[in-house]
């Protein structure tokens, strides 16, 4: 007798799933004018919403750059336009709005999407449909060790970045006559977190140093005293960290309310670059060296005045994420203008041909944007930067490689 | 029949309240061929048709995809509605199970070769028995800290997993989760170029979990849970034994929300402790059932298919323009169902369908006695 | 030796901070008998207001308290009197209100996302304040001055509230209604206007916690989370409804994740207060301190 209570209900319900289903509108082509799009998957909410802020805001302002400048004249000036997707730093949501960006907004690239978590498996999508996916900044070395013939990343990679941050060590300790034994490493125990620390500790090996602390800790921490208790006791000379947001700020305070003695401090970007670092932790950074794509001293022409442009548009000075993102537009232009076409393979095969080395968006360090076989940038390159006050505020400077130094600065090191 | 005698005064109890899945006799007016039946059966048939018919006219793999999730979903809630919803506690850290399911199938296929079919078996199993370790102190627990122990137990075990790089010979891979690659597809390894082989999988589970739901409203067992979620002193006073219902309730819960997560493991290739050992997720399953109307076969199946398209598609439409509004609306709609609809919109729904039936009877009846 | 007394002291002052931010989820499910699933967001509200006081004023914070505390009594008050009240009402007849539980979840999102839709996902904190990075020196020992006040505060704040319940005659109202709400009634208490208060003082002391935190710790939207999980643990340690039990509860868990980094790595003290919260569950689920067994 319950079958019928039973039945109905299944039927309500499927009733409902088909009207839906049935309504669901597909979005509307208009083929007016014509256009690019380019779908963006970085995360808009959640705890990583800082830096997806910074790369929308970076994509818009290359864009209505490229729009304004008559936008792909070898697409009879077809006009570039920018889809976002919000991944909440999940990666779920990120492989959930893949599929929706290439099946229903048929867009033509890909971005995205900063975490490498999310990332990894969204890469995965993009390949599947043969769409082209410009990565600006997920440095997990995994995302281009995929065999993915689609997939192309702009920033350098973890084993890059650790790689270069002891080359850094190793130039300053013979720069300043210092000598750097031991080293401590704290880290958020996450993907990147963990991924950057293994590299470190192979890199301390082969380099004979001595890793007396290898500390991972929850991002998700309220009190980072016991951690930095720790790394007071273990008397490291340099004490290397991967944060992000809230714990750098926590981990920096910290480290300076207790007093804590070392040689240099040497952070992997994130947290430590993101532009409520300095604001939030104030005098506390002073001195803290991070490793970085791009800062806003460096000495290309464009950037000075690019950055002066985003500041006057939203407030914050351009970070190494955003550039990534405003170059990866004029990358993608760049391709778009040699493939004269939106067939995606015809795209996928001029990104793979890039040679970009002028224009707008070669604001970052380095010369020329040139793809290898797995798709990583193989120019990228990165900065050190040292957070100091030399009369103007609190400020990042660029300080190596020797060659890129802002004129007149000596760094600080050891740290007084 | 027997065991619906001995407890009708507890269902008369409960009133004119009485959730869907009360036993009380429908009111069948025997008059020969019941134009109600006759409709449902029709109607039924028509929905299943259309439900296995949907992948050969929804072409768009974002659409199917979202459908994919719609029933992930409805799965997941139905699956938790049998301790949630029948045993009348509120488990918010289901995702263990989740987890319990994804990992353990994902590490046999990676690590031994053996096909996720199987794993989904052990999967299953194992959570059962993490299931019902967690029940059998909790059960004795009332409301609020049974809610809180699940919560617990669950972040505990993603802390766990983060931890761990290995637990033995397994290889969990701490906070960087596991990747499947997509190299071997085949019914047999669980993995498919198309959606279309997921659809159909999620949707026979989902139709074998609401059958099973149906099954045991009706059964003994049903029966007790609603008498101990209702009514725990009196039902224990009439020698149901409550908690052991419950921890067959919970064990079949556990058991069928694991499968889930061997599902969810092979649709995404991807699985990482923060996202799937979620509390987001716990509650993304609790929130569902309860706006749905939890406690009722179909209550899930709704919630899922409100709940679902609103937050995807809000997320969609404002997502980049106002970060974050789309929870706020999937806040405002939780609150609002639970201050006018505090069982779930599966009540007016049902209301308005009897309606409708009631009409179509009289009509028919009209139209013989003519 | 040496350094165990100083994570010892440093364990002890965070963790009665954690403590207070406890206090409010602990009194409000003491009266309601619901868990506030957004007592963490009601924190978050609470460190922008303090935020935006300290800031735009440039007063020392804990003169903020002022504005802070008033401003969340109302904040609490209203939201109890507006959205849970009518579960409440709905759900008289039910045992068990976990509706209730859902819906205050529901304005942890609400309130979490409003916020990251004003005031952005900038991480703030306040510079030019007195306590700022303050340390107190004993010895070779370090102690942390703003999480010495907030220490202070936590202690002060629960006495206070302690005599309130004990000792006047609005708090004696709010005992009575919490041990039984119909005969409370039938004395002639408003059992929602009762609801209404012991919110309204729940959230305020949410406010009170974050003016503790605000002078070395930052506001952001999602701040609150970190504290959330942390409470609800700390509630059941200590016992759902005690006043003491939470500050208990706080130090507890405050010493595990200070002490136990000594021993192990830090992200395994979670792993060890989950543990400890499970044990305590099973074994003596009203808590060290819980009064009576209703559970």
């Amino acid at each position: 007798m319950d079958k019928k209570i039973f039945w109905k209900r299944c039927m309500s319900t499927l009733a409902v799933t088909v009207g839906l289903t049935l309504t669901l509108p597909g979005a509307p082509l208009l083929a007016a004018d014509k256009v690019v799009k380019i779908g963006n998957i970085i995360p808009l909410s959640g705890p990583s919403a800082t830096v997806g802020e910074q790369g929308k805001n970076a994509r818009e302002m290359a864009v209505a750059e490229i729009n304004a400048a008559g936008g792909i004249a070898s697409l009879g000036g077809a006009k570039l336009e920018l889809v976002y997707a919000d991944s909440e730093s999940k990666p779920e949501k990120g492989v959930g709005e893949a599929e929706r960006l290439i099946n229903t907004e048929k867009v033509n690239v890909l971005t995205g999407c900063w975490n490498s978590s999310v990332t990894y498996p969204t890469t995965a999508v993009a390949e599947r449909y043969g769409v082209p996916f410009l990565v600006p900044v997920s440095v997990a070395d995994k995302i281009t060790e995929q065999g993915f013939k689609n997939v192309f990343r702009i920033a350098a990679k973890d084993s890059w970045w650790t790689r270069d941050q002891f080359s850094f060590i190793k130039d300053m300790s013979a720069e300043f006559n210092t000598e750097i034994k031991k080293l401590a490493f704290v880290y958020e125990n996450g993907d990147w977190g963990q991924g950057i620390a293994g590299n470190w500790v192979k890199l301390a090996k082969a380099a004979g140093y001595e890793v007396v602390l290898n500390e991972p800790y929850p991002s998700t921490t309220t009190d980072l005293s016991p951690v930095v208790q720790k790394i007071k006791r273990s008397r490291p000379d340099v004490l290397m960290m991967v944060s992000n947001a809230a714990d750098a700020i926590l981990l920096t305070n910290t480290l300076a309310e207790y007093r804590v003695r070392l040689k240099a401090l040497i952070s992997s970007g994130g947290g430590h670059a993101d532009p409520s670092f300095i604001q939030a932790a104030g005098k506390s950074a002073r001195y803290l060296f991070d490793i970085v794509e791009w800062e806003t001293d460096v000495n290309k022409p464009g950037a000075r005045e690019a950055n002066e442009k985003y500041k006057k548009q939203y407030g914050q000075n351009l970070t190494g994420e955003a550039v990534d993102a405003y170059l990866a537009m004029y990358i993608i232009k760049d391709a778009l203008e040699r493939a004269a076409s939106l067939d995606p393979e015809k795209i996928r095969q001029a990104l793979a041909d890039t040679q970009l080395s002028d224009g707008p968006g070669m604001i970052v360090g380095y010369d020329k944007v040139v793809f290898d076989e797995k798709g990583q940038n193989k120019e990228a390159s990165l900065v050190m930067v040292q957070i100091n006050d030399i009369g103007n505020g609190l400020e990042r400077i660029t300080v190596w490689p020797k060659s890129a130094r802002r004129v007149g600065y000596t760094p600080v090191f050891p740290k007084p | 029949m027997t065991g619906n005698e001995t407890l009708a005064p507890l269902d008369n109890s409960s009133g004119s309240n009485a959730g869907p899945l009360s036993v009380s006799g429908s009111k069948v007016t025997d008059q020969g061929v019941n134009p109600r039946k006759k409709f449902e059966t029709i109607s039924l048939a028509a929905l299943l048709l259309i439900a296995f018919g949907l992948p050969l006219v929804m072409r768009s793999p974002t659409y199917l995809h979202i459908v994919i999730l719609i029933y992930f979903y409805a799965y997941l809630t139905s699956s938790w509605n049998m301790v949630g919803g029948f045993a009348g506690v509120l488990p918010l850290g289901h995702s263990v199970f989740i987890g319990v399911g994804a990992y353990t199938s994902t590490i046999l296929s990676l690590q031994y070769g053996i096909s996720p079919w199987i794993g989904m078996l052990v999967g299953g199993v194992l959570s059962m028995g993490i299931g019902v370790l967690i029940g059998l102190p909790t059960f004795k627990m009332r409301g609020a800290y049974f809610a809180l122990a699940t919560i617990a137990f669950a972040e505990g075990m993603r802390v766990m997993v983060e931890n761990l790089d290995f637990l033995g010979p397994f290889n969990l891979n701490g906070p960087r989760g596991l990747q499947i690659p997509p190299l071997n597809f085949g019914f047999l390894n669980f993995m498919f170029k198309g959606k279309e082989p997921y659809y159909y999988i999620i949707l026979i589970m989902l139709i074998g979990v609401l059958v099973l739901t149906w099954i045991i409203s009706r059964s003994k067992l049903g029966y007790y849970l609603n008498a101990g979620g209702e009514e725990p002193e009196a039902a224990m006073a009439l020698g149901v034994n409550v908690a052991r219902a419950k921890l067959i309730a919970m064990a079949m819960s556990s058991f069928l929300t694991a499968l889930a997560g061997t599902f969810y493991a092979q649709f995404s290739l991807f699985i990482h402790p923060k996202s799937i050992i979620s509390l987001d997720l716990s509650f993304e399953i609790a929130f569902i059932a309860l706006i749905g109307g939890r406690g009722s076969i179909a209550g899930p199946l709704l919630g899922a298919l409100l709940l679902r398209p609103v937050s995807d598609f809000s997320r969609i439409y404002f997502g980049d323009v106002f970060p974050g509004l789309h929870l706020v609306i999937f806040g405002v709609i939780l609150i609002l169902v639970m201050i006018y609809q505090p069982r779930g919109i599966q009540e007016p729904l049902t209301r308005a369908y009897n309606r409708f039936i009631d009409r179509l009877s009289k009509e028919e009846q009209a139209k013989e006695v003519s | 030796m040496l350094y165990f007394i100083e994570d010892t002291i440093n364990g002890i002052l965070m963790g009665s901070i954690y403590g207070l931010t406890a206090l409010g989820l602990t009194i409000i499910f003491g009266v309601l008998k619901v868990i506030n699933f957004a007592h963490g967001s009601l924190l978050m509200v609470g460190m922008y207001v303090a935020y935006w006081a300290v800031a735009l004023s440039g007063v020392h914070p804990y003169l903020a308290l002022v504005v802070v505390i008033p401003v969340m009594f109302l904040f609490g008050y209203l939201l109890q009197d507006i959205v849970i009240k009518p579960i409440f009402k709905a759900e008289k007849d039910v045992r068990e209100p976990v509706t209730v539980i859902i819906v205050t979840t529901g304005v942890w999102y609400i309130l979490d996302n409003l916020s990251l839709l004003f005031f952005g996902p900038q991480y703030r904190s306040i510079q030019d304040n007195p306590l700022r990075g303050k340390m107190f020196e004993l010895g070779e020992m370090l102690i942390s001055v703003p999480k010495l006040w907030g220490c202070v505060t936590a202690l002060i704040t629960a006495a206070g509230v302690y005599y309130f319940f004990q000792y006047t005659r609005l708090g004696r109202a709010i005992r009575a209604t919490s041990l039984d709400r119909d005969a409370a009634s039938l004395a002639g208490i408003n059992q929602y206007k009762i609801y209404n208060i012991a919110f309204g003082i729940g959230t305020a002391i949410s406010g009170i916690a974050a003016i503790t935190l605000i002078p070395f710790y930052n506001t952001f939207p999602t701040v609150g989370v970190s504290f959330d999980i942390k409470g609800f643990i700390i509630v059941v340690l200590g016992g759902l409804g005690s006043i003491g039990g939470a500050i208990v509860g706080g130090i507890i868990v405050g010493l595990i994740e200070s002490v136990g980094p000594q021993f192990m790595t830090a992200t395994w003290t979670e792993a060890i207060v989950y543990g400890l919260f499970l044990l305590v569950l099973f074994v003596k689920p009203s808590g060290l301190f819980g009064e009576k067994n209703d559970w």
